[in-house]
């Protein structure tokens, strides 16, 4: 399992693009914290997406210029974002009606860990004693689509994509798409399907640093971009 | 032998407007109990709530159909009065259900000697029970005044020993006050206290369909409103506002994340005032000290942690209990390890669903957040349609501590932006709700429409002094 | 299924709005559940009834305060009724029958069903739905006439009945201003039963008197946030 293969990896802002393509248009998103929040950044032109954030507001901004803070415009990251046209306020009863009632359309998640039948635990990690929850466990059961954006192993290199979880679950059976920086993995009824990997590497590479068994799609091709 | 003249419908309205005090809504079903709001006074800050969503009403000053946006119970256009607010059907649900409405009043087709009632809508629609409102009111903890007729037109009584319609209430009436008398449904049966002028207790026996027990104090009716003082809600310091605020008690106090939202002035007074052992309701347990969140540099956030470190918390219940980075431990997780605090850590939007419940009479609801995982480790699953859901049950605390931006003296209260999150969600959750504010108004100048948390939740308004910052 | 709006194109440029009360209620099937703003005449989405009853689509199962027509003027269920297109009626305050009429020749014969049940009751039901509950336990009364089989369970001191969490297929609005992402604000009584059922519908559409662009609308006013709307038309003179 931990086969060293020093080829290049993509990195984070590469993983965040090939997210943003997979948003749709006119659609409502969450995304979480780390990777998923540079996926704003990289939304394809002529392309609308409303981000949703659990701080109570809808069409969130992107981040707010040095000197144009305001502390009561922030996300769920607590950074203070900019005021665009259109948004809504609301309190987190509503906020999180709005993601467990499937009104939004796809959560971005990182993730420690997604298994082979699309758990996800992202949330805590033993050692720690304790963990932060925040609204990770209403996003990965309420959003219509989970997609996850991480890394696709550790920084030991095992694995993050397993058979079965061994860290605490933050939601069964609800990831749809895992995009990594060697790959994009669909989670379909016969399993994780291997769509894309990133340039240079090949299926074989990429199961070698995978827990669970993938098949290979039929049109396996490059990272598409 | 002359027949005592009734009471008009306007003298019944007075005196029922007696039982009236400034403070908590009073939810006013159609007919007879519509005419109780043209018993108000300028300042007499009764808010009476309409089924049509309006809070703080009165009756119209303009004629019928010229322009009133707000209806009352029956239809009729009516006017807020300053420091009224509107309401949708949900948010009228949760107040009746969670309490707010502290005196309700209906007009029923008959009350039974045991506070049972049958309303109108038995009558009007044969075979078919239509609720309306009447089942919610009467079922929700509010006390329930009947204004009816003594009798029909036929003569036949309304107030009977069994009620012969079907019963849409059972024990649900408290005071009854009709054209000619009024009745307290007591423990032993209906007990005779006031009869109308003209009319002797025997008058009045004889038209009541059940026995009635006369009071020892059986007195003729009146009809001059009762004066009460509105309670005064602005406090002049923080620690005037929480004095009371016991040991050991279960509070709330918003703190999504960053500097905005949080009640920094309440939480500086709450360590002032020391109390201990207290169980702490909040998104977070303290990480705007470590992580800052836009604190200028060299300065640190008030939040939670003033209150961890004074050794004043034994539990908190948050989602977000620790810093989101572990090389920079919060004030919290360092009394965890050292064993001084304890933590439940519930999912955010359980956690508001569950505050949420807690201020709308709900008991419980299922979930499908965190099922499968171990923050449902010992509850209730249950499987609906194939996807399984968890049990979980309403919290409310003694006191909660918020922030909004502006109040009213009424205690109305409108937030800013993403400061809101909890905070009009915990309002309506605590038996004691203080808020601190920015600005306090006048009533009426908050537009009713855009009123987020209504005067009704709020019992103490605290002016956040304009040189006090959120940091030390 | 083809879009009902004119001039495809990207559909978020154009946001949420729609031509017509006709072609917002398009793709509405035979059997749809639609709940149905209003209360005491206000906030009731005329227009959308009215493209509604010309639809013609029947089997439906209707969800709203009542059929209790205000005035010949105020467009009502009643209409819907009367026209064969309802199914059941699930409503508080049924339907009038003072005046017989053929709301109540559509029951007494069987070919309508009508349920009645308290609003707080219905209210909770729809927020349970669209807020992605399954149900909620809420206070049960002594000699309940609506406990009727459902489970009954103690919490503290007290009984509570379990109500299941209720969603449609449809949500009919009535708001006073929207943007074309679909943010609402009501006036006055018109509110009432349109922002839970907003929430509640599969598809909401709200009929407006007046559509801003994005902005027109100032955000901390907003009582129905667009996530919960879908189509927005405008109301006809």
């Amino acid at each position: 399992m931990t086969h060293e293969n020093d080829k290049p990896r993509l990195d984070r802002e590469i993983i965040a693009m090939r997210v943003a393509q997979e948003l749709p248009d006119g659609g409502y998103v969450n995304l979480g914290i780390g990777i998923p929040t540079l996926v704003s950044s990289f939304v394809p032109e002529g392309r609308t997406v409303f981000y949703h954030s659990e701080s109570g507001v809808l069409n969130c901004g992107p981040l707010a210029d040095e000197g144009e803070e305001d502390i009561d415009l922030i996300n769920a990251g607590g950074q203070f974002v900019k005021p665009v046209p259109g948004m809504a306020f609301f309190n987190s009863a509503d906020g999180f009606a709005m993601i467990r009632g499937g009104h939004v359309d796809v959560t971005v998640l990182g993730a420690h860990q997604v298994s082979a039948k699309g758990d996800i635990a992202n949330w805590m990690l033993p050692q720690r004693g304790v963990g932060n929850v925040g609204g990770a466990m209403d996003l990965a059961a309420g959003a219509k689509d989970v997609i996850v954006a991480m890394e696709h192993t550790d920084r030991e290199n095992h694995p993050k994509i397993v058979q079965v979880c061994d860290l605490p679950l933050t939601g069964k059976e609800c990831v749809s798409l895992i995009v990594t920086d060697l790959a994009v993995i669909r989670r379909t009824t016969e399993g994780l399907v291997l769509e894309e990997v990133a340039p240079g590497w090949t299926a074989e590479e990429v199961q070698e640093l995978t827990g669970a068994r993938l098949t290979v799609s039929p049109s396996l091709r490059e990272f598409q971009l | 032998m002359t027949t005592p003249s009734r009471l008009d419908n306007q003298q019944m309205a007075q005196r029922v407007f007696q039982e009236l005090r400034p403070g908590s809504a009073v939810a006013l079903g159609s007919g007879l109990p519509g005419l109780v709001a043209g018993q108000a006074r300028p300042g007499s800050q009764i808010l009476f709530l309409s089924e049509g969503g309006g809070l703080g009403y009165q009756a119209s000053a303009a004629t019928a159909g010229q322009g009133q946006t707000v209806v009352d119970s029956g239809g009729q256009g009516v006017d807020l009065i300053p420091g009224g607010s509107m309401l949708s059907t949900i948010d009228v649900a949760a107040l009746v259900r969670g309490g707010y409405a502290g005196v309700v009043v209906l007009q029923p087709a008959q009350v039974s000697a045991q506070g049972d009632f049958s309303h109108w809508t038995t009558a009007a629609t044969p075979g078919l029970f239509s609720p309306g409102w009447a089942w919610d009111l009467a079922n929700g903890p509010g006390r329930v005044i009947a204004i009816m007729g003594h009798t029909r037109a036929d003569g036949s009584a309304n107030i009977v020993s069994q009620c012969t319609l079907p019963v849409d209430g059972a024990g649900c009436v408290d005071i009854i006050i009709t054209d000619v008398a009024v009745l307290r449904v007591g423990e032993e049966g209906l007990v005779l206290e006031e009869v109308a002028p003209g009319w002797q207790a025997g008058d009045v026996t004889a038209i009541t369909g059940a026995p009635l027990i006369l009071a020892s104090n059986l007195r003729e009716m009146s009809f001059e409103p009762v004066v009460a003082e509105p309670p005064n809600k602005v406090y002049s310091s923080g620690l005037a506002a929480i004095h009371d605020l016991p040991q050991g008690a279960t509070i709330m106090i918003d703190g999504f994340a960053g500097l905005g939202g949080m009640p920094n002035y309440l939480m500086v007074a709450l360590r002032d005032h020391g109390v201990g052992g207290l169980t702490l309701i909040s998104n977070t347990a303290g990480v705007a000290r470590v992580i800052g969140f836009g604190t200028p540099p060299g300065r640190l956030a008030i939040d939670h942690s003033i209150l961890v470190d004074n050794h004043q918390i034994k539990k908190a219940v948050a989602s977000f209990p620790v810093s989101p980075s572990p090389s920079r431990p919060s004030s919290f997780e360092l009394a965890l390890q050292r064993g001084e605090v304890e933590v439940e850590v519930v999912p955010q939007g359980t956690l508001a669903e569950r505050i949420r419940a807690g201020a709308a009479g709900v008991a419980a609801f299922y979930t499908p957040t965190a099922a499968g995982t171990q923050l449902a480790d010992g509850k209730e699953t249950r499987v609906f349609d194939g996807k399984e859901y968890v049990l979980e049950e309403a919290l409310r605390a003694d006191f909660c501590l918020i922030r909004g931006y502006k109040a009213d003296t009424l205690g109305n209260v409108v937030y800013k932006g993403t400061s809101r999150n909890f905070n009009s969600v915990m309002a309506p959750a605590a038996r004691i709700t203080i808020i601190e504010v920015d600005q306090v108004v006048e009533p009426g100048e908050l537009d009713p429409e855009e009123i987020v948390t209504p005067g009704v939740y709020i019992d103490r308004i605290v002016l956040r002094p304009p040189d006090f910052l959120g940091y030390e | 299924m083809s879009d009902p709006r004119e001039n495809s194109g990207s559909t978020v440029a154009k946001g949420k709005v729609y031509p017509s009360p006709e072609a917002a209620l398009a793709d509405i099937t035979q059997g749809a559940t639609v709940l149905i703003g209003g209360f005491a005449g206000r906030g009731r989405p005329e227009g959308l009834l009215r493209a509604l009853v010309s639809n013609g689509v029947d089997g439906l199962t209707c969800i709203c305060q009542g059929a209790w027509p205000q005035s010949p003027e105020i467009m009502d269920v009643a209409e819907l009724i009367a026209n064969g297109q309802v199914r059941k009626l699930i409503a508080p305050l049924g339907f009038y029958s003072g005046s017989g009429g053929p709301v109540a020749a559509f029951w007494q014969s069987g070919e309508m069903d009508v349920e009645t049940v308290p609003p707080g009751v219905l209210a909770e039901r729809l927020r349970a739905g669209g807020a992605g509950l399954a149900g909620v336990f809420l206070p049960a009364a002594p000699s309940d006439r609506f406990l009727g089989g459902k489970e009954v369970r103690r919490f503290g001191d007290r009984d509570f009945v379990f109500e299941s969490a209720l969603r449609a297929d449809f949500a009919l609005l009535r708001a006073e201003e929207a943007d074309t992402l679909g943010n609402l604000i009501y006036r006055g009584s018109q509110r009432n039963w349109n922002p839970v059922m907003a929430m509640a519908g599969r598809v909401s559409i709200a009929e407006v008197s007046l559509v801003h662009e994005p902005g027109g609308i100032d955000p901390e006013a907003v009582i129905t946030p667009g996530i919960f709307v879908n189509r927005v038309v405008l109301q006809a003179d």
